[in-house]
């Protein structure tokens, strides 16, 4: 190889490492954008609704960022979420393992879900978890319920192992007793 | 209305002061059944009682009448023996506050009737007051706050005017205690605590401690801990009238990671003997000192008079969540003996110096660790109320053979949610089956016999002064034993599993009846919910996983089963 | 530039100055062993250098012209003389490290035993007592009597992290799942700086731990000041601060004994007001700095596990005066 050429192709190839993005991480949302976050227009009868426009002008993190899934993660287990739903296997909750939501699978319902409670025992956590953390609970289980693959999961569990990994084959239908 | 002593057609959970001598919970006095005849025993009618719940407590009979208080949300229902078929007189549904469903399944809430009324705690935190032939309410009170946690799960005791009941919600961090209610206004009279100082307590000049410090229920904890603390008296209370005593135990401490609540932690997982009038304590039994694996003292007890190693002594039977049949002088607390029901690793046996079991080491529990293998699991061996029978000199254990492996994590303290801090595995006893009915001879302090069960038993037993002996199980069947050979003698399969203890009574035709509750509300004995899923090993407390063979056809529901001779 | 020999020699002694947090000036026990220890071997090695570097200058400068045979055998005498040195330099110096470092295992029985759990980015330290409702928490700071034996139990909550107060020990792992221990001396009072010695995430640099060594009477005293419960408000403002903590999220994950916060998640904040610095040794334990740290703790520290929640001016107010005061 000639040495322009030689110059040439390593010229290419910095531009193109250049060109290399770290992932931004956020470590907190802005006040404002996390006040939109809690404005959901939840339907009347309580199940389902339209998540605030912010959210998927964000790009919907919570499903699709593992670093946001391991946050929720990480808040399932401090928040005593397992004493009522176990690892996803419920207990005097349902499970959220199975991919069926009493109050629908969509985003919001959970979201609700959390933050306001429910009858039949579900607290309420509005006072106790800001409106990103409740974002990111939600994103958590609903993976947890996942019927497709999804390209993130959070980080492996070091506890004494209760499920497969969540970077396995998502969950499908209630399997046969 | 005639006392249940002066005709003792038949008692059950019905706690009228032990006068008649042979009167206990779980014994029924009568004897036309015989093994000889049992299998000839058919069902004459069933009904269903509307809830698609955790059925655990036995209907009441009172004189011609049938109390039946379906789980959370309650309904009492009044039905009338003399007329075929049970129709129901009148039926009574209170105000439920929903919330209460997350307080789980497993509520053994029961009518109790007395004087003309009948009284029963709901779920929900109320104690209500009915006429028993109108069902017009005479008082409802809120005594237990859901919003700390607290629930009430157990049948009350009324007892001189006076309504006995203790909370429950150990698994939520609520401070237990045992409360006096008026009779008839439903006034609080006094409240002790399981934790805390003396004062609460109870703790007096008429303790019998010995040189006891001050203020165990303080100083046995990590600072403040005793406020979220445990204890509930989640259990049947017993009363003892001669004496002026009431007894109960007290159940697990708060949080289940023991880390977080170092020392004994008193007056948790043991046995009170309380002064009814003001609830003083006169004794108590640790019987899990820094309890670590969540078992409590709220199984049922007994009260017996009987010989015991020579002489006629008042005793106090309690077969306990840790695997032990705990025998104790009941006046004074002295405790007689504490043997071993079933195999268990957890302890090793009675330390006769201090009163208590010693721990097996390697069953340790630390928090971010994981220990395996530990029998029995939580929440406890025994499964239902044992029964005891004065013919036979057995006392007969439901039990549970299953072993855990449970792991501790440090937990938060958010009022209204688990304080649990550990995640359970289950699995069956290595070698056994995971349910059994164990019949323990209590004079010699050794099992007589085992009748092994597919699935751990759930509902307490029933034994005939006619020499049987009857119990349900997960899978629903009621079955009949001998109850001096443990030989299988008749079976009958429900529509639903029985996680609640057999009655029997004498009709108006005086024939004897045995009648039992049906319906498990989805998975025996566990939470409320079907919805379980066994791909998590730590579902139901690891019980899912332990109990995955219960064949789940869909349930019928609650059903009140009624059985007779023709 | 005119003399750049003193611009290296003031750059070399910008590491010599009375430090809170230097291995070279030792403190305690252990550090005092290890001190010497680094002395003995860098003397030791700076002088084997310069005999080395001066033999080859020998060697460069004069060229003897010796008989082969001559030079053969100076040259083995050398070589045999420098290997025998090296053996006895090396044994001795192995010698001298295993005498130096024998004491650092042992353990003193009548030693103060303090419990320290490292999680991300913060300390708890757990001082127990045989009566169990006389131990306490506190967070990122620990107070240790002088001329008494501690003894540090070294535990971990989520991954490896590593205890290092360098004036008075080394390092010592915190592995999850593992127990270690560190026994030390601090032989005057002081107040020294450790911090996390292993890489264990996003603020790993920011994980600061205060030694405070004091006199054995006044650490008594601030020992029975940290049992106490908190002290309550001392005015309206304060009782506000103490409202909101209870009523906020603040309660899910911080105690403060003494009130109704029981969370066991975040430091226990019950004598918060008594330590000297605020975060992992970020802050100074001032209103404004917890007023900055309440209001935006991920600006302050990007990636803790403390989240922003919402406050309005008042309120943040009430809580920060509230919190300062927690002596």
């Amino acid at each position: 190889m000639t040495a322009k050429a030689r110059a040439a192709t390593l010229i290419l190839l910095a531009l193109t490492l250049a060109a290399c993005k770290r992932e931004e991480r956020a470590t907190r949302l802005d006040p404002p954008v996390a006040e939109a976050l809690d404005k959901v227009a939840v339907l009347p009868v309580g199940i389902g609704g339209r998540p605030p426009e912010v959210y998927p002008a964000l790009g919907s993190p919570y499903r699709s960022n593992a670093y946001q899934l391991s946050q929720g993660k990480r808040l399932y287990e401090w928040f005593n979420c397992r004493g009522c739903h176990a690892d996803g296997g419920g207990n005097t909750g349902p499970a959220l393992l199975d991919g069926w939501w009493r109050y629908g699978p969509d985003a919001v319902s959970i979201f609700v879900s959390i933050r306001d409670g429910r009858p039949n025992g579900m607290p309420a956590f509005r006072d106790r978890l800001t409106t990103e953390q409740i974002w990111q609970l939600t994103g958590y289980i609903q993976s947890m319920g996942a019927t497709a693959i999804s390209v993130a999961a959070p980080s492996r569990s070091d506890r004494m192992q209760s499920r497969p990994a969540e970077n396995r084959a998502p969950a499908t239908f209630p399997a046969p007793r | 209305m005639a006392c249940l002593a002066l005709a003792p057609a038949g008692v059950v959970w019905a706690s009228d002061g032990g006068t008649a001598p042979e009167a206990q919970p779980g014994f029924s006095t009568l004897d036309q059944l015989t093994p000889a005849n049992v299998g000839g025993l058919q069902p004459v009618a069933s009904l269903p009682t509307g809830s698609r719940g955790a059925h655990g407590a036995a209907p009441v009979i009172a004189g011609d009448t049938a109390f039946i208080l379906t789980p959370f949300p309650h309904e009492l229902l009044a039905l009338d023996l003399r007329a075929p078929g049970l129709p129901v007189k009148w039926r009574y549904r209170p105000a439920a506050d929903s919330m209460a469903a997350g307080q789980g399944g497993g509520g053994r809430n029961a009518p109790v009737a007395e004087g003309g009324r009948v009284f029963f705690t709901t779920l929900d935190g109320h104690a209500i007051a009915l006429d028993a032939a109108t069902g017009v309410v005479l008082w409802d009170m809120r005594v237990a706050d859901l919003a700390q946690g607290e629930t009430l799960r157990a049948p009350p005791l009324v007892a001189r005017g006076t309504v006995l009941l203790g909370n429950g919600g150990d698994d939520f961090g609520a401070r237990g205690w045992i409360a006096a209610l008026s009779a008839e206004t439903g006034a609080l009279l006094w409240k002790r605590y399981s934790t805390g100082p003396d004062e609460a307590v109870g703790i007096g000049p008429g303790f019998a401690s010995a040189g006891q410090e001050a203020n165990l229920g303080v100083t046995t904890w990590s600072p403040s801990a005793w406020q979220h603390g445990g204890g509930g008296v989640s259990g049947p209370i017993l009363w003892d009238a001669a004496a002026g005593l009431v007894f109960h135990g007290t159940g697990y401490p708060a949080p289940w990671n023991p880390d977080q609540r170092r020392g004994d932690n008193r007056w948790t997982s043991g046995l009170f003997a309380r002064a009814l009038e003001d609830g003083a304590a006169r004794w108590f039994l640790p019987v899990s000192p820094h309890d670590l694996y969540a078992l409590g003292s709220t199984t049922p007890n007994l009260l017996l008079d009987r010989e015991w190693q020579g002489r006629q002594r008042p005793l106090l039977v309690h077969p306990d969540a840790n695997g032990h049949v705990y025998v104790l002088d009941r006046l004074s607390g002295a405790l007689l003996s504490a043997e071993a029901f079933l195999p268990v690793n957890a302890t090793e046996g009675l330390d006769p110096a201090q009163g208590v079991l010693r721990r097996n080491p390697a069953k340790q529990v630390r928090s971010g660790g994981t220990t395996t293998g530990i029998c029995p699991a939580h929440p406890g061996a025994v499964g239902g109320a044992a029964a005891y029978s004065p013919r036979t000199g057995l006392l007969y254990i439901p039990a549970r053979r299953l072993c855990m492996d449970l792991e501790a994590r440090d937990t938060t303290f958010i009022p209204g949610t688990p304080f649990t801090g550990a995640n359970l595995r289950q699995m069956p006893a290595p070698g056994l089956y995971p349910g059994a009915l164990v019949a323990w001879d209590l004079g010699a302090a050794r099992v007589a016999w085992t009748k092994d069960e597919a699935l751990p038993l759930e509902g307490g037993a029933l034994a005939t002064a006619g020499g049987l002996v009857f119990y349900g199980t997960a899978e629903g069947v009621l079955k009949a034993l001998d109850a001096n050979t443990g030989a299988e003698l008749w079976r009958f399969q429900a529509a639903s599993g029985i996680i609640a203890p057999p009655v029997s009574y004498q009709g108006p035709d005086g024939r004897q009846f045995v009648a039992v509750l049906a319906g498990t509300g989805g998975f025996p004995g566990a939470a409320a919910g079907r919805e379980i899923d066994i791909r998590d090993a730590t579902a139901a407390e690891g019980r899912a996983l332990a109990m995955r063979r219960l064949p789940q056809p869909p349930e019928a529901g609650g059903m009140l089963y009624v059985f007779a001779l023709p | 530039m005119p003399r750049p020999w003193l611009l290296a020699i003031g750059l070399l002694c910008t590491g010599c100055s009375s430090n809170w947090q230097s291995a070279l000036e030792p403190q305690g026990d252990v550090a005092r062993h290890l001190d010497g220890l680094f002395w003995l071997f860098t003397i030791t090695a700076v002088v084997i250098w310069l005999a080395v570097m001066l033999v080859l200058l020998l060697g460069l400068w004069r060229r003897a012209r010796l008989p082969q045979a001559v030079a053969d055998r100076r040259a083995g005498i050398a070589v045999g003389a420098a290997v025998a040195a090296t053996v006895v330099i090396i044994s001795g110096l192995t010698l001298a490290s295993y005498l130096a470092t024998r004491p650092l295992a042992s353990d003193a029985p009548d030693a103060l035993v303090i419990r320290l759990r490292g999680f991300q980015w913060w300390w708890e330290a757990t001082y127990q007592d045989e009566a169990p409702d006389r131990g306490f928490l506190t967070a990122n700071e620990i107070h240790i009597p002088v001329g008494r034996p501690v003894r540090i139990e070294l535990a971990a909550a989520d991954v490896i992290h590593s205890f290092w107060v360098p004036n008075l020990a080394g390092k010592q792992d915190m592995i999850p799942g593992r127990d270690n221990a560190i026994t030390f001396t601090a032989q005057q009072p002081g107040i020294w700086r450790g911090q996390c010695a292993e890489f264990c995430g996003l603020q790993h640099a920011h994980m600061a731990l205060l030694v405070v060594a004091e006199p054995p009477e006044a650490f008594d005293r601030w020992r029975e000041a940290q049992i106490a419960e908190a002290r309550p408000p001392a005015d309206e403002v304060e009782a506000e601060g103490q409202r909101l903590l209870e009523a906020k999220a603040c309660s899910a994950c911080h105690t403060v004994r003494g009130t109704t916060a029981a969370g066991t998640l975040g430091p226990d904040l019950t004598h918060l007001g008594s330590r000297q610095y605020l975060a992992a040794g970020m802050l100074p334990m001032t209103r404004g700095a917890m007023a900055a740290w309440i209001a935006d703790p991920q600006g302050v520290k990007p990636g803790n596990n403390m989240p922003m929640v919402p406050l309005t001016a008042d309120e943040l107010q009430a809580l920060s005066a509230y919190l300062v005061s927690l002596k």
